[in-house]
């Protein structure tokens, strides 16, 4: 077809918004609105060439443009207007802009990239231009939608299903192509724009972001229309959510229309379009595709068929507007806009204000929830574990207590990784992506924790779902609070908002209410955030901590909860409980009973969410009465003494017994005096300590002498225990209150002394101690209880507070003239906090000690990172309140204080050197120095055995109950998650009850596997002439070793080694060619039969999962049990090189014998691909039948591979981590793409393949 | 205790007719592959409801959907009939984890399904 001319550029009518609004608004409530159809079924239709799409503007381009729809609004307008034009006389009132492509992104593969602005400028001029034709036609108003398609990219799935964390596009990038696209649409004056086709919410989360700026930065508000897909029978979007979850995943748009387009045909479409319809408060809007076609191909429904359908939909009034994607033409749209009109438009639901998440199925919290709970294991700060998985980049057990969580019942799970030693923003944003692959667990809504907003930015840039960012806060002043605020809202999250301000963190229920109405008003007011998206969280502390102060925190907690449901409507109440019991870690049952007992009282309050690890939450009716009421009185402060009390009874309940008759065994006042003072001190024994300081004084020399001798070393003790977990914190502030009134009772004697000897040692104060929790942090229980600990030992506080800056720090440092500054932090950024502070220090000059506490800290950190900064002076870390004592009178004396710096700094070296070599560790050899130091076994004095036969043999009809002795039991309780060594395991304390129940039940299904053959195990073993070369090991047809037969490839450890240890391969147990010594291998498979699937099977259809998982198992341990017992018959039998071995099976079990079966996928070879050559060499499908996945994965499952290797120093190692150079020498040597090699090796690769390859 | 991982199910691809698509057992699948999608888009051209409907991954989810709902007997085996089909290149991409993956199903049917020989 030739092109057309250029048509005329006449002036648009400016678009005024407001209008439109309100014009839709009307027509909306009269009747339901007709969409157009399908803008490519028609340009199909025009036959265009190549030609037609270049135009004038691209006649010269490099690539081919035909197919490039988009370009035709530039080079065939007028043919564009024409098909909006004839939809619109059909019965359209809404005409979608020919731009489904029309971003940089898509338009990339053209190469069109420079054309986007133009496009969708041009697009909404040709639809703008057809629709005033057809309302000069009529005297209807059209309008003209900027459609936005979905791009070719997905932001939160990968396109590589073996690379499930990759990502081919950003949020950022999404947002930057779709504002460009938008700019365009909206500079030339769209009347709506039109997310459709959506096949990842994600992305449409960008393109919403990405309009909702510009509206912003405009003073506009252009409707908007979002439109998903869904295209299989799970009723599920591409990106895998719910219809539910996906509205609520997008409804921060405030969208004019919510709906599904393209994808089935109307009849399939339509419960979809019913879920949505029930749940959305705004306009609905369906255009589905002109039917499915028949099984034999082609056929497109007729105008007729697809009107008859929809007008399902419109009587039951589920439409508001209606229209046509794929397929369909304006005939189509004539016969919908005809039936559409005999319907009255759906009416609007009204929706409760309620806290509506999404994963990829919808989370509402309804009046029905009373609680939710909000997993914690996830949580790096929170669970040891999964700090460890997480550092150590165990990304797969990682996302295993993620799955647990939500099997467990989580209904919210909690993801932070602010820990020090990694980088917590990376960490987030790969531990987000490969869990959206995983859909077991994405299903529930995410809460996005860190203390850094960047972490938290960086974490809603991945999730498509609506999260919860736990948290945001006043801290930092309202104009920062703001921002984050607006952010939240615009990622389309709820948000936790922290009750602190610039003054610090709430304490009193006054603080909390007064600071979270604050907040509120500027959520609702100024930000515009929903309420029911807001929930406080006004800061859970510890109780009975010994402290006055601190006993009103459970009461202030819970009665400001009442205040604040109460004052502002809609909002939600959370909080991190484990705070609460702080200072009873290490008693679980205390801390158990005491979270329980105060959920009972906030939830009854109006706390509705909490950060809990609910498997350990113990019931509140359950729990022993004397316990409860303990708990109870200490959490609504109901007595004075409630935390003695709680003390009292609480070693009892930890199970250790032994408290009771303590108090009065009065057999302690017979032991030497020092030994006295020490016991009061540890039982915070007061009665006494006067008259024992008395006798002390009188046995020392001088008064300080007694609190440097005989107190202080108490207080040691006392360290010492609670350092170790055997004391809790009240017990140590009462024994500060000992020390204190000994200390008390000395001073006259000092102020005498000093009287008398003029100032000779004079001690007004021990010394000054500024105190601070640095900035940023606001935890500072911990460091009030070192202040009280040091103020009794006769020592000056000055104590900042919190969120103390440098500056100020230094400032007050210097006009005080301190002896001490201890900074105090809990959250992971106080940890670079302090760091600085250090190292301002050191530049200005400071030679004072710097203590460092709080609970991220560690005696690494401080090592590594804060000693090397401050030179001057000495940092020392300190994390018990109870050795502050010490370490500060160490440090402030003049007779200890070298010794004791040298101590600190020895034992940092020690710390900083063993940080180093486990970093030295993770630095591997290059492959030519760690074959340089490959094992090398002395071949002249070894000959080889040869086996019995060569090439293959095959076994089958095993005696079941010969080869069960022959089972290694361990494993299988393993696999029960029964942690522990059989047959001890049976006897466990706590498992033992669980592990005889089960080995109960597997004794009773052996016998039965026995009596009944279940099993028919089977098993090929083979032996071939080989030699090492090189790293390999290279077979022969025969003993001629003429003709090659086949190549194991094996990988070689390249671990610095210590001590000489060399440098493993497997290839080093087989003599090597140029010894001309002629050695062999042998190989395996051997498997417990196919059978076991089916009757696992049976087992699951009858719904006895047990029974089901116990066959597996047992077949396994079958599997498992035949290998060995094949392996002695090979040592003793077939290979005979050992054919005086005696060993009984529990022997067998430890392999105290010669020679290995490695198997390949395992650590002394962990390349799977190797066991193509093996199962090629046995012929294993066809003599055992069993066969390769494609990932290699033995099929059936219980299957064992391996080869022999006989050498008497063969052993079992792990090849651990290598390098590039060996994965690129190695798939030289396997004829393998070295991406390939990358591939399978992904796990063991100390280096990040992309990366290198892009340097 | 954790759950164990379902074993994946073997997919025979047939691009010819013969024993394997008329002796079917009980426990196995039959799952033809159509030409096209018939959404009259040109030769090549695909929206996403048409590779919904011709793209052999998401008629495989669709099997598991089925069962699930328990509109189709357990199955322990899938036969596909790919006779159809022009490019069948595409067809084995996509059942070797080759084909970039659409949707989040396609990382569901990775897991759940794998490219057998014929028996």
């Amino acid at each position: 077809m030739s092109p057309s001319p250029q048509t005329i550029d006449s002036p648009l009518p400016q678009t005024d918004w407001t209008d439109v609004r309100a014009a839709l608004a009307k027509a909306t409530a009269e009747r339901i609105l007709i969409l157009d159809g399908a803008m490519g079924t028609m340009i199909q239709r025009l036959g265009l060439s190549e030609d037609n799409f270049r135009g004038e503007r691209f006649k010269d381009w490099t690539l081919p443009l035909k197919g490039n729809n988009d370009l035709l609004v530039i080079t065939e307008p007028k043919r564009i207007e024409d098909i909006h034009f004839a939809y619109f006389m059909a019965g359209a009132d809404i005409a979608e802009t020919n731009t489904f492509s029309a971003t940089s992104v898509a338009q990339a593969d053209y190469g069109c990239e420079s054309a986007v602005y133009d496009i969708n400028y041009q697009g909404v001029v040709v639809a703008r231009r057809a629709a005033l034709r057809a309302e000069a036609e009529d005297g209807r108003r059209r309008f003209v939608a900027g459609a936005l398609g979905p791009t070719n990219k997905t932001s939160s799935m990968s396109t590589d299903v073996n690379n499930p964390g990759h990502r081919a596009i950003t949020f950022d990038a999404l947002v930057e192509a779709y504002g460009e696209a938008i700019r365009g649409l909206i500079d030339a004056g769209a009347d709506l724009l039109l997310f459709e086709t959506i096949t990842d919410t994600l992305n449409t989360k960008a393109g919403i972001f990405a309009a909702q700026r510009l509206f912003e930065e405009r003073g506009i508000d252009v409707p908007i229309m979002i439109s998903g897909t869904i295209t299989d029978l799970s009723g599920r979007t591409l990106s895998g959510q719910t219809p539910t979850a996906f509205w609520y995943s997008v409804r921060h748009a405030q969208p004019f229309t919510i709906g599904l387009n393209c994808a089935l045909g109307a009849d399939l479409m339509r419960d979809h379009i019913a879920e949505l319809s029930g749940v959305a408060d705004t306009l609905i809007c369906a255009y589905p595709n002109a039917g499915l076609p028949n099984e034999m191909g082609a056929y497109d429904q007729t105008p007729e068929q697809m009107a008859g359908q929809l007008r399902a939909f419109a009587s039951d009034g589920l439409l508001n507007i209606v229209g046509g994607c794929c397929g369909s033409t304006p005939d189509h749209i004539r016969a919908v806009a005809q039936m559409a009109a005999q319907y009255q438009p759906r009416k609007v639901p009204k929706a409760d204000r309620l806290l509506r998440l999404a994963g990829l199925e919808h989370f509402t919290l309804t009046s029905d929830i009373p609680f939710v709970n909000i997993g914690e294991r996830t949580n790096v700060t929170g669970s040891a574990r999964f700090r460890k998985l997480i550092t150590a980049g165990d990304y797969t057990a990682a996302l295993d207590v993620a799955r647990d969580q939500v099997a467990n019942g989580a209904q919210v799970i909690d993801i932070n990784m602010d820990e020090g030693l990694i980088d917590s923003q990376q960490v987030m944003v790969d531990f987000l992506n490969l869990l959206a692959a995983e859909p077991d667990i994405a299903k529930v809504p995410l809460m996005i924790d860190s203390s850094k907003w960047d972490v938290i930015e960086a974490g809603l840039k991945c999730v498509q779902g609506k999260a919860l960012v736990n948290s945001i806060s006043l801290k930092e002043g309202e104009e920062t609070f703001i921002r984050h605020a607006k952010l939240v809202k615009a990622y389309g999250a709820a948000v936790v908002v922290m009750a602190f301000d610039e003054k610090g963190q709430a304490d009193t229920k006054q603080r909390k209410v007064e600071i979270c109405a604050r907040a509120y008003k500027i959520l609702t007011e100024v930000v515009g955030i929903s309420p029911e998206d807001v929930i406080f969280d006004p800061n859970v502390f510890a109780v009975a901590t010994g402290i006055e102060e601190h006993n009103n925190y459970g009461v202030d907690f819970i009665e400001a909860t009442k205040q604040i449901t109460e004052r502002l409507p809609h909002v939600h109440i959370s909080g991190g409980i484990s705070n609460l019991s702080f200072s009873f870690r290490g008693n679980e049952p205390v801390r158990e009973a005491m979270h329980s007992v105060f959920l009972y009282h906030a939830i009854q309050n109006g706390m509705d969410m909490g950060i809990v690890n609910a498997g350990q939450l113990a019931v509140y009716e359950s729990i022993e009465p004397e316990l409860r009421d303990a708990c109870e009185d200490v959490i609504l402060n109901r007595r004075p003494d409630s935390t003695d009390r709680l003390l009292e009874i609480a070693e009892r309940f930890k199970g250790q017994g032994g408290g009771a008759g303590k108090a009065k065994d009065m057999s302690w006042r017979e032991l030497p005096v020092g030994e006295r003072i020490s016991h009061a001190l540890v039982n915070g024994v007061t009665e006494f300590i006067e008259a024992d300081t008395e006798e002390a004084r009188q046995t020392y020399d001088r008064p300080l002498h007694v609190i440097e001798g005989p107190l202080m070393a108490g207080m040691n003790v006392v360290g010492d225990l609670f350092g170790s977990g055997k004391m809790f914190l009240p017990q140590v502030v009462k024994s500060a209150r000992v020390m204190k009134q000994a200390v008390a009772y000395l001073l006259p004697f000092m102020e005498e002394e000093k009287a008398a000897n003029g100032d000779v040692g004079g001690r007004q104060s021990a010394g000054k101690v500024l105190m601070a929790t640095v900035k940023g942090d606001v935890h500072d229980i911990g460091k009030n209880i070192v202040g009280v600990v040091l103020a009794c030992n006769n020592y000056e506080i000055i104590d900042l507070g919190v969120m103390v800056s440098s500056q100020k720090i230094l400032e007050t440092a210097r006009a005080e003239n301190v002896d001490i500054i201890g900074l105090s932090g809990l959250i992971t950024p106080s940890l670079d906090e302090m760091a600085h502070v250090a190292a301002e220090m050191e530049r200005e000059g400071f030679d004072i000690p710097l203590l460092i506490g709080g609970a991220t800290t560690s005696r690494v950190h401080t090592a590594v990172k804060i000693h090397p900064r401050y030179a001057r002076g000495q940092a020392v870390h300190v994390n018990d309140a109870s050795r502050a004592v010490g370490v500060v009178s160490n440090l402030l004396s003049d007779d200890t204080k070298v010794t004791f710096i040298e101590q600190v700094r020895a034992e940092y070296a020690k710390a900083a050197a063993a940080h180093e070599r486990a970093e030295a560790e993770k630095r591997r050899l290059p492959l030519a120095d760690a074959r340089n130091n490959a094992f090398r076994p002395d071949w002249s004095a070894y000959t080889p055995p040869k086996p019995t036969f060569l090439g293959t043999r095959t076994f089958g009809d095993f005696d079941l109950k010969e080869l069960a002795d022959y089972i290694d039991w361990t494993p299988f309780f393993q696999t029960w998650e029964l942690k522990g060594r059989y047959p001890a395991i049976l006897e466990d304390e706590k498992q033992g009850e669980a592990a005889r129940a089960l080995w109960v039940d597997a004794q009773a299904m052996l016998a039965e596997i026995i009596e009944q053959r279940w099993f028919a195990p089977k098993a090929v073993i083979g032996f071939w002439p080989a030699s090492a070369v090189g790293d390999d090991v290279r077979l022969f047809t025969d003993d001629q070793r003429e003709d090659e037969l086949a190549t194991f490839f094996t990988l070689r450890q390249q671990l610095s080694k210590r001590d000489g240890k060399p440098n493993m391969a497997l290839s080093d147990f087989i003599a090597p060619i140029e010894s001309g010594k002629p050695d062999y291998l042998g190989g395996f498979v051997v498997t417990a039969g196919m059978e076991e699937v089916a009757i696992a099977e049976r087992f699951e259809r009858a719904n006895d999962d047990y029974s089901s998982i116990l066959v597996k198992a047992l077949a396994d341990r079958f599997a498992e049990a035949l290998a060995e017992y094949m392996h002695m018959k090979v040592r003793r039998e077939f290979w005979g090189y050992a054919a005086d071995e005696t060993l009984t099976s529990s022997e067998l079990i430890a392999e105290t014998y010669r020679g290995i079966r490695p198997a390949a996928g395992y650590p002394a070879q962990p390349d799977h691909t190797e066991k193509t050559t093996l199962f090629r060499l046995l012929e294993a499908e066809r003599n055992v039948g069993v066969r390769l996945t494609e990932s290699y994965a033995m099929w059936p499952g219980s299957s064992v591979s391996g080869l022999y290797y006989a050498h008497p120093d063969a052993y079992y190692f792990g090849v651990a981590k290598v390098e590039r150079d060996q994965v690129i020498d190695y798939a030289q040597r396997k004829g393998m793409e070295v991406q390939e090699v990358e591939r399978w090796l992904g796990p063991i690769l100390n280096y990040i393949p992309n990366k290198v390859a892009a340097e | 205790m954790s759950t164990p991982r379902p074993q994946p199910i073997p997919v025979i691809l047939v691009t010819a007719p013969g024993p394997l698509l008329t002796d079917l057992d009980a426990g196995t699948a039959l799952l033809r592959l159509p030409a096209n999608s018939g959404h009259g888009h040109a030769d090549g051209e695909v929206c996403v409801a048409c590779s919904s409907q011709t793209d052999v991954r998401t008629l495989l989810f669709n099997l598991i959907e089925e069962q699930r709902r328990g509109t189709r007997p357990a199955f322990q085996r899938v036969v596909v009939d790919a006779s159809a089909v022009r490019d069948r290149q595409r067809v084995l991409d996509a059942l070797n984890g080759k084909l970039p993956a659409q949707a989040l199903r396609d990382h569901a049917v990775a897991r759940l399904f794998f490219l057998a020989d014929a028996p």
